[in-house]
């Protein structure tokens, strides 16, 4: 589904991102883990298509075609989905009016009808209901004012109506209570099929109790410098990321 | 270079005499009425003031001499009626460059209390002449610019309204003006009275709607606002784009009383506002508002000016706008507090977005604070769209230029929400979201 290969990523001429290999397949659950500017959220961005970042060289393939040649609005049309480690806020755009606009957007082009109205509406409320999120937050201006916890949960609002192939959560997590964390989870794994993936981006890894990986990576200077499954995750917790910075050396 | 200037502005102001002169001959004996005496009385005035030109320090960024060039005619007699729909329901007053069509106007179904008849009418009324010779003869003398005096020459429709002492109409007030200038360039000279008696409330509506051709619409708006009354006064301006407005607009406030103007430009060639509220007394709100969107070459311009005189006033001023491809925008907020006028609060914010190399905003907030016990704020700003905004729709699957036209929107929301009656909300939204398809 997702392929990364030899992946090289420069901002305002530093390197942050030096020759990351990745395979992600249909249905799996993969964890980005390691310490502060490792280069965890610079994966994330450019899997999303932030244009401050510079891909030097390697290639990113999503279902085949090239994913860095897509614009950012293309992507989503494809099925990506990034959950925002900070969402913006933008006053004067109702909740509403944005989710509407977006998943309209999707199906014109994924050419399918737009959604009349009262099944939007219906729509909307279900899944707000949900993720325990009050159908008057709806009609707020777009994450104006919203608590940490909210802004989050209406990420996860988001990709649930959206419904992608492969969601990306950038460090979605961090600061979050446990009660927000559950919600945040509750929504993956409510999402979890055979064919639907996950790139999980923490610096935590108590997320990991809760969405629980089939794979977990360790990221430190910006390479994987080593993979595994959950039990790595377990004893990174352990002894820290000092000890994969010393693997990486040796 | 100067003569030839010189030459230029005695050549524009002798093409209103000589229409003037022709105007005269029209009125076949009717010349001796007192409406008539105003019309002498206003273009004598015209005769010894100056059009303004950028020279004029209230005139720096608008330039009227695009507005003085043509060579303007009076609006013919034989108006055709295909009027544009109103805001939404009322008591509506149909005008066809500038002339009232009383057949298709709502003038039988008047609501007990309000007086509405012509201004020439009013002025033979002993009840009511000495009102209209205090808001329309002494305001020629006092005239903010030559605009005033050549409205008060040429407006031959001009409309009084007096709503009675502690009447609260149902109804709002439609003045829908379709302007048409197919035939030839015209110009037209809307002018309103309007008295409220103390207590009483009214909320009017204006619209103008440009069809085919040039027009130069001159409006003259004179308003007292009695004791302890309300009036709420919209504007919607859909003039076409070769076209013209200046509107001069001046609102006397007395005693606890609230007057809230709202203005949406969108249409225009060039157009400009002056606001003008006048505080008369303590306990006094006077609220403007403003959201323009100009594209292509229009101009559009505000100037509003609060006259604190008093104790314990307020003001409220919120103007946004955004401008594209070649267009410019002016504002110019003038507010002062005289020394008097304590405990005042005055709040002025003006934000604008400038999203091309080729259009140019000019905002000017122009405070001057006499008293010390006051608490007055002012901001402005001029700036491009959030781009981490665009992104975030974008990663949504929004396309670029919607998620642009969406974020323009929500900018100009903030005004668009200041107006609390729900079919004029939803009016002007959907005036400002047509104009955001018309233009994408």
């Amino acid at each position: 589904m997702l392929e990364i290969k030899d992946l090289y990523v420069s901002v305002e001429d530093q390197e942050i991102l030096r020759g990351i290999n990745l395979q992600v397949n249909p249905g799996e659950v993969h964890a980005i883990m390691g310490p502060n500017g490792s280069g965890k959220s610079t994966l994330a961005s450019v899997l999303a298509g932030r244009e401050e970042y510079e891909v030097t060289s390697g290639s990113v393939t999503f279902k085949g075609d090239d994913l860095l040649d897509m614009d950012v609005d293309e992507r989503a049309h494809a099925g990506v989905f990034l959950a925002f480690q900070y969402p913006v806020e933008i006053p004067g755009v109702s909740t509403a009016t944005f989710l509407k606009s977006s998943i309209n957007a999707i199906r014109k082009a994924r050419g399918q009808e737009e959604l009349k109205p009262v099944d939007m509406l219906k729509l909307l409320r279900q899944k707000a209901a949900e993720l325990e999120i009050d159908p008057k937050f709806l009609q707020r201006s777009l994450n104006e004012g919203f608590s940490g916890g909210e802004k989050k949960r209406n990420e996860m609002l988001q990709m649930s109506l959206l419904e992608p192939t492969l969601g990306i959560l950038d460090e979605t997590d961090s600061g979050l209570d446990i009660d927000a964390l559950k919600v945040v989870s509750d929504a993956v794994n409510k999402l979890r099929s055979p064919d639907r993936s996950f790139v999980v981006v923490t610096h935590y890894q108590r997320l990991l109790d809760y969405i629980v990986p089939d794979f977990v990576h360790v990221l430190s200077k910006g390479q994987i410098v080593r993979s595994g499954d959950k039990s790595l995750a377990l004893e990174l917790e352990a002894r820290g990321y000092d000890w994969v910075r010393e693997g990486a050396v040796q | 270079m100067a003569e030839t200037l010189q030459t230029n502005k005695t050549d524009r102001k002798s093409r209103f005499y000589t229409l003037f002169s022709s105007l005269e001959q029209s009125l076949n004996g009717q010349t001796s009425r007192a409406d008539h005496a105003i019309r002498r009385k206003s273009m004598e005035k015209l005769a010894q003031m100056e059009f303004p030109t950028r020279r004029d320090e209230d005139w720096k960024y608008t330039s009227v001499v695009p507005v003085l060039k043509p060579d303007w005619s009076l609006p013919s007699a034989s108006a055709n009626d295909t009027h544009s729909a109103a805001a939404g329901e009322g008591i509506k007053l149909y005008f066809f460059n500038g002339m009232l069509d009383q057949e298709v106007s709502d003038l039988d179904k008047l609501p007990e209390g309000l007086l509405l008849c012509s201004i020439a009418d009013a002025l033979e009324m002993d009840t009511e002449r000495a009102r209209v010779e205090k808001l329309l003869d002494k305001e020629v003398e006092l005239a903010e610019n030559a605009f005033v005096p050549l409205n008060g020459a040429f407006a031959s429709n001009g409309l009084y309204l007096r709503l009675k002492k502690g009447v609260r109409l149902s109804s709002d007030i439609h003045f829908v003006y379709t302007n048409d200038g197919s035939a030839q360039a015209t110009m037209i000279n809307p002018q309103t009275i309007i008295v409220l008696e103390s207590s009483s409330e009214m909320r009017i509506v204006e619209s103008f709607n440009g069809q085919s051709g040039q027009t130069f619409t001159n409006i003259l708006n004179r308003f007292e606002v009695g004791a302890n009354a309300r009036l709420e006064h919209y504007k919607f301006q859909l003039e076409n784009k070769e076209s013209f407005q200046i509107n001069n607009t001046k609102a006397w406030l007395n005693r606890d009383s609230v007057y809230s103007n709202y203005n949406l430009d969108l249409g225009g060639a060039l157009v400009r506002n002056n606001v003008i509220s006048v505080l008369l007394d303590s306990n006094i709100t006077a609220n403007l508002y403003g959201a323009f969107l100009g594209v292509d070459r229009q101009h559009l311009d505000t100037q509003t000016f609060i006259d604190h005189a008093f104790p314990h006033c307020q003001s409220n001023e919120l103007y946004k706008g955004i401008l594209t491809d070649r267009a410019k925008g002016v504002f110019n907020g003038k507010v002062i507090v005289r020394p008097d006028a304590q405990k005042t609060n005055a709040f002025q914010q003006n934000s604008n977005l400038v999203l091309s190399p080729t259009a140019v905003m000019d905002t000017k907030p122009q405070l001057e604070i006499f008293a010390d016990d006051v608490r007055c704020s002012h901001g402005a700003t001029i700036g491009q769209l959030d781009e981490t905004s665009v992104f975030y729709l974008k990663s949504r699957g929004i396309p670029d230029a919607q998620a642009r036209r969406l974020l323009q929107l929500a900018f100009l929301q903030e005004v668009l929400d200041t107006i609390e009656v729900e079919y004029l909300h939803d009016y002007a939204s959907g005036l400002l979201k047509a104009k955001f398809e018309e233009t994408k």
